[in-house]
Order: C-alpha cells, then sequence, then structure tokens
C-alpha cells in the first residue's frame, strides 16, 4: 500500500497501518534528520518526534495538497533545522567550526550515501546547478542554514542568494521532470 | 505607508518564497512570511510548488534508522493518543507545521508560549520516556487555562517517572482493539497508564486500575480521568500486572467486577 492511503487509515487510529507506514518512511525521514543534524542521538530523538507526530497528526493530512511522503518529509526537516538551529545558539562554536570545515555541503552528501535510481537523478540535477545555485540550495536545506548565513558564507548579497535559491528550485523541478 | 513602499514590500516577500520552502528563514522573518501567505493566494500555490521541489532533495539522504526506534516508536504509539482534524486541536501543534502544511488559514499559535518550555526538561530524558511526554501535548488542546495549570503540575509529576534511567514501556490491546499502555520504572516503583479506545463511560461508572500480585488482594492505584494518564506509584517488584475494571464513581476498594483489560508487568522490569 502507497504512503498516502496508509496515512488516512492511521488517522483512523489503524496501528497495523502505522507499523507499514513506519516501513516506508523511517528511511527517508531519519537520513534527512541525520543528515541536518549530523548528531546520531540527537537525530534519533527528532526522527523518533517526527514519527510520533506522524500518528498523532495523521488526520490533518490533506492528501489534495500533495504527497504523503512530501508532508512527512517537509515536518521532518522544519524539525531537523529547528534542532540543528537551537543547538549552534546554544552555543556549540566547535560544532559550528567543524562544519565550516565541511564546506562545500554537496560533497559531502555524495560520500554518504549509496547508489539508487532517485538518488542519482537528483544528484545529476544538482550537477547541472550552477555552483552558487547548488551551494545555496544544499546550504540551506542539508546544513540547516538561513539565507543570511549562506549569503555570508558565500559573500553574496541577499538578493542574489534569494534568486539563486528560487532559480536553484526551480532549475531542479525541470530536471527532474515527471520523475517522482 | 505609499503605493510604491507597498509593491516594494511586497514584492520583499514574494523573494523570500524559496528561503521559506528550504526552512532558511530567521523566525521574525518566518512569521512575517506566514502572516503574508495567509492574504496572498499566489505565494501559497508557489510555496507549496517549491517546498515540492526542495523534499526532491531529501531523495538523497534516505538512510536506516536505529533497528531499537522502530520499536520505542511502535510502543509509543500504543500510548499516544491521536488529535482529530478540528481547529482546537490543530491550534495546539501550530508552531511547528508550517503553514502550507496545515492548508490556507493556518491556525492562530496563542499555546504555544504553554506548551513549548515543557519539552525542554524533558530532551534528556530516555528516548522512550520523551516519546511518551509527547502525548501529555496532544490531550492538552481543548483544555482551559485552569486545566492546562493542574496538567502541567501532573505533567512535572509524570516527567520524574520518564526520566528514571529503567523507565520502559508496554502497551496491550483487547479484542476490540481498545489499548492500555504504560511506562514504568521499576527502580521507582511508578509508572504511567493510558486508557485509549474505552470511550466515555456511562454517568456514575469509572474506570479504576488495579495491581496485582502472587496471592495478595488486588490494590487500587487510582481511578482514570477520561483520557488522562494516571501516574500509580507504591508499586512493589512482586506486581505481576495491571487490571483496570469498571466501577461506580468514587471507585470500589475491590473490583466488583471483570476487568476489561489486563496487562503483564514482566515486560517492564517487575515480577521478580
Amino acid at each position: 500500500m502507497e504512503a498516502d492511503e496508509l496515512l488516512v487509515l492511521v488517522a483512523g487510529g489503524d496501528q497495523k497501518a502505522f507499523e507499514e507506514l513506519y516501513g516506508l518512511v523511517s528511511g527517508p525521514v531519519y537520513g534527512l534528520v541525520r543528515r541536518v543534524v549530523r548528531d546520531p542521538a540527537q537525530s534519533e530523538e527528532v526522527a523518533q518526534e517526527v514519527l510520533l507526530e506522524l500518528w498523532r497528526s495523521a488526520a490533518k493530512f490533506d492528501p489534495g495538497r500533495g504527497s504523503a511522503l512530501s508532508w512527512v518529509l517537509t515536518l521532518a526537516h522544519r524539525r531537523a533545522v529547528d534542532r540543528v538551529r537551537s543547538a549552534r545558539a546554544a552555543g556549540e562554536r566547535e560544532r559550528r567550526e567543524a562544519l565550516r570545515a565541511n564546506h562545500p555541503a554537496f560533497d559531502h552528501v555524495t560520500e554518504e550515501v549509496e547508489a539508487g535510481l532517485e538518488r542519482e537523478w537528483v544528484r545529476r540535477c544538482l550537477d547541472r546547478l550552477t555552483a552558487l545555485q547548488r551551494q545555496s540550495v544544499t546550504l540551506a536545506y542539508y546544513d540547516g542554514y538561513t539565507y543570511r548565513e549562506v549569503a555570508e558564507r558565500l559573500s553574496l548579497p541577499l538578493g542574489t542568494v534569494k534568486t539563486r535559491m528560487r532559480d536553484g528550485l526551480t532549475q531542479l523541478r525541470k530536471c527532474l521532470g515527471g520523475v517522482a | 505607508m505609499s503605493f510604491a513602499d507597498r509593491l516594494l514590500r511586497r514584492a520583499d516577500l514574494h523573494s523570500l518564497a524559496a528561503p521559506y520552502a528550504l526552512d532558511a528563514l530567521e523566525p521574525a522573518e518566518r512569521l512575517r512570511f506566514e502572516k503574508h501567505l495567509k492574504t496572498c493566494d499566489s505565494c501559497a500555490a508557489e510555496v507549496r510548488a517549491l517546498s515540492e521541489d526542495a523534499v526532491r532533495l531529501a531523495w538523497l539522504t534516505a538512510a536506516p534508522p536505529p533497528a531499537a526506534m522502530r520499536d520505542r516508536v511502535l510502543a509509543a504509539v500504543r500510548t499516544t493518543p491521536q488529535e482529530s482534524a478540528g481547529w482546537e486541536s490543530a491550534r495546539a501543534r501550530a508552531p511547528q507545521l508550517p503553514p502550507h502544511v496545515w492548508g490556507a488559514q493556518p491556525p492562530p499559535r496563542t499555546r504555544a508560549p504553554r506548551t513549548r518550555p515543557l519539552l525542554v526538561p524533558f530532551a534528556t530524558a530516555t528516548a522512550a520516556a520523551a516519546l511518551v511526554v509527547a502525548s501529555l501535548f496532544a490531550v492538552q488542546a481543548d483544555k482551559t487555562q485552569d486545566q492546562l495549570d493542574a496538567q502541567q503540575a501532573q505533567a512535572s509529576e509524570i516527567a520524574n517517572v520518564l526520566a528514571a534511567p529503567d523507565a520502559r514501556a508496554a502497551a496491550g490491546e483487547d479484542a476490540q482493539g481498545r489499548t492500555i499502555g504504560v511506562v514504568a520504572s521499576a527502580s521507582e516503583g511508578r509508572a504511567v497508564v493510558t486508557l485509549s479506545g474505552y470511550g466515555e463511560l456511562p454517568s456514575g461508572r469509572v474506570h479504576q486500575l488495579w495491581l496485582m500480585r502472587p496471592d495478595v488482594q488486588p490494590r487500587s492505584l487510582g481511578l482514570f480521568d477520561a483520557d488522562t494518564p494516571l501516574v500509580a506509584s507504591g508499586l512493589d517488584k512482586s506486581a505481576t500486572s495491571l487490571a483496570v475494571t469498571v466501577e461506580p464513581d468514587g471507585g470500589s476498594p475491590q473490583p466488583t467486577s471483570q476487568p476489561v483489560v489486563q496487562l503483564a508487568l514482566k515486560s517492564v522490569g517487575f515480577g521478580e
């Protein structure tokens, strides 16, 4: 069964459906959170919160507004970013320096993941972006930086970063075309 | 503000759609943009499209989660009540969810300051504990201020149980799919128990929780107040199970009916 159908059953309190849904989304959720948060223990905590929230809030999912997986991953990304920012704000300077050292972010992703058809597509499409588009998008999405921080790190004006982010995302959409 | 200024300001806000879709706004800007989204249909549509694009970036990152996470999440699910799609309960969750996830009309965020701070002290609790704490927030949505205050007091008591290093979760389900969930700490002799799916009892009846031990009369652990978790203390290590019966209002000194549900405690460290 697809995630969308399962989520509807989960909204009705179906625990078996949740188990099945867990099988489908836990990998994407955990991997995304882990990529943004980095710390394994904290990643696990955030991923668990997200998955439990999925159970609690399943009734809020509206299939007319997008796929279940998008809904889940949007939520997971927001939570992961919130966590990594509060960790940074709490003064984890060392960690921040370590992140800087990992620049650019995209290279790091390439090392970590295994091959897969969808992955291959996304990676190819990311490769086709200009360097600034790619860095603007990946520093924000994978590393949880605000666009101001991205501008600072790339020594670009704010307006340019906002434009590169938009162009990067729309180019990605065109390149991926019907792949969904 | 002149018309030209307003246009400029609007254009400026529009340019935040992509950073917003990437979760790359600072909190104040995020709020400002979300406010703008409510009044701008074209922005909402654009944000939705850009968010779909952003999600594709997540295809690169999928990774197998730790095996133990599955057990913890599934155990927590058994003890966690669900929210309805209603507006009132949506309100409580608003601070964590972007509006395009909610739909065109994001609910107001008035409850945020009350629910967020509660989470903070639990951050270091064991993973199972942290998960079950979430069930507390789920039932806060429709409560009045007084009820919330009372619940907050209860929440810190519950937090103590959940934070115990040996806190463990278990759950049981009856033939009708109704569930009883428990998180217990054998070292502290305390447990948090949740019933779900049992619905409203007829007036004058109440669910009473009993501690069952070998060769001893059942001991009352308290009465359930609807879907609120019950905190039970003084559980000795010889305890073998928990049982729930339906009793007259105010409870009974000993059970007067067959248990509606019973849950063994061996898996949470009792029964020695």
